[in-house]
């Protein structure tokens, strides 16, 4: 046909990816439908603007933050938040005098619930190898400088337990409601990669 | 196995599946605030015993509750289901010289993992 174009290849993953697909589903071992809703799941679902309520409604309300720290994942399901590696969160609250950061140096454990899919980043060996011996700069890499007299904390999820950083309320916060805070809160922040 | 539907999917995503087990009745081993070394062991196959962790010694911050033993259960050696404990690490214990003294990490490791030094 005169004039027709030919669309560029497609990418090795994609190929893998359909390949897989077509492979699981030929010999009836996952349903087309279950595929269809797991994409639905992480791409409409879950986030980490999940997190980042869990976030604001802590920062407003000092009786749920309590009780987000001495149980998190009853707390965070009562903003509707739970299921799959979100079974058994622990939430680390960041203070003046200690800063916690995440990481999963065995793989690439993420609470999925409240955060959604972790950032390529997060999964790649350098991030896994170096946040645990040298976490203040790899955190200055990412712009954020940890002051000499502040203690970091690197929570490597080595087993079941799920974690998420409770950043500090930053000073534009003040006087702002729950849902303008919810803007506030990054993923970086409940990484424990930025401030808040 | 059947094929994985849909339906089933859902259920699993939104009921979780926790390893959380109850226990036999047994005490942890361990106590908040105990000092405990990590076994020194180099297992071909699955571990959640990072190497940077094995043969040292740390603090005991936080009971985590019973979980199956997700090292023998990818094994397929059953779950073996046992306390797991967070462990605080001063960053000179794993890295030496090299390490801010004021830098923590932080691991969740069962029972099986942990010695009294």
């Amino acid at each position: 046909m005169s004039g027709h174009k030919h669309n560029e290849p497609e990418s090795d993953i994609a190929l893998r990816v359909k390949a897989m697909e077509q492979l699981l589903t030929e010999k009836g071992i996952v349903e087309t439908n279950a595929i269809d809703l797991v994409a639905d799941y992480f791409e409409n679902k879950v986030g980490p603007r999940n997190g980042a309520r869990v976030v604001a409604r802590a920062w407003c309300d000092a009786d749920y933050k309590a009780r987000l720290l001495a149980d998190a994942s009853p707390a965070i399901a009562e903003l509707g938040y739970s299921g799959l590696q979100g079974e058994d969160m622990v939430v680390l609250e960041n203070t003046p005098q200690v800063h916690n950061v995440i990481v999963c140096t065995l793989c690439s454990c993420y609470p999925w619930p409240v955060l959604g899919l972790p950032p390529t980043w997060y999964k790649s060996p350098p991030y896994r190898a170096r946040i645990v011996r040298e976490p203040r700069a790899v955190l200055a890499e990412f712009g954020l400088e940890v002051a000499d007299d502040v203690e970091v904390r690197v929570w490597d999820s080595s087993a079941e337990i799920r974690y998420m950083v409770l950043p500090m309320a930053p000073e534009e916060s003040a006087g702002k409601s729950e849902e303008e805070l919810v803007d506030l809160v990054s993923r970086d922040g409940m990484i424990g990669v930025a401030a808040h | 196995m059947g094929e994985l539907t849909a339906e089933r999917l859902a259920q699993i995503i939104e009921a979780g599946h926790s390893h959380r087990r109850e226990g036999d009745g047994s005490e942890p081993r361990f106590d908040e605030g105990q000092t405990v070394r990590t076994i020194n062991h180099h297992p071909s196959g699955h571990t959640r015993l990072p190497r940077y962790a094995m043969g040292r010694t740390g603090t005991v911050v936080r009971n985590q509750g019973i979980f199956a033993f997700a090292h023998t259960n990818a094994r397929g050696e059953g779950e073996c289901p046992q306390y797991c404990y967070a462990v605080r690490f001063k960053g000179s214990e794993l890295w030496g010289n090299a390490a801010h003294e004021q830098d923590a990490v932080i691991l969740d490791l069962w029972e099986s993992y942990l010695e009294t030094p």
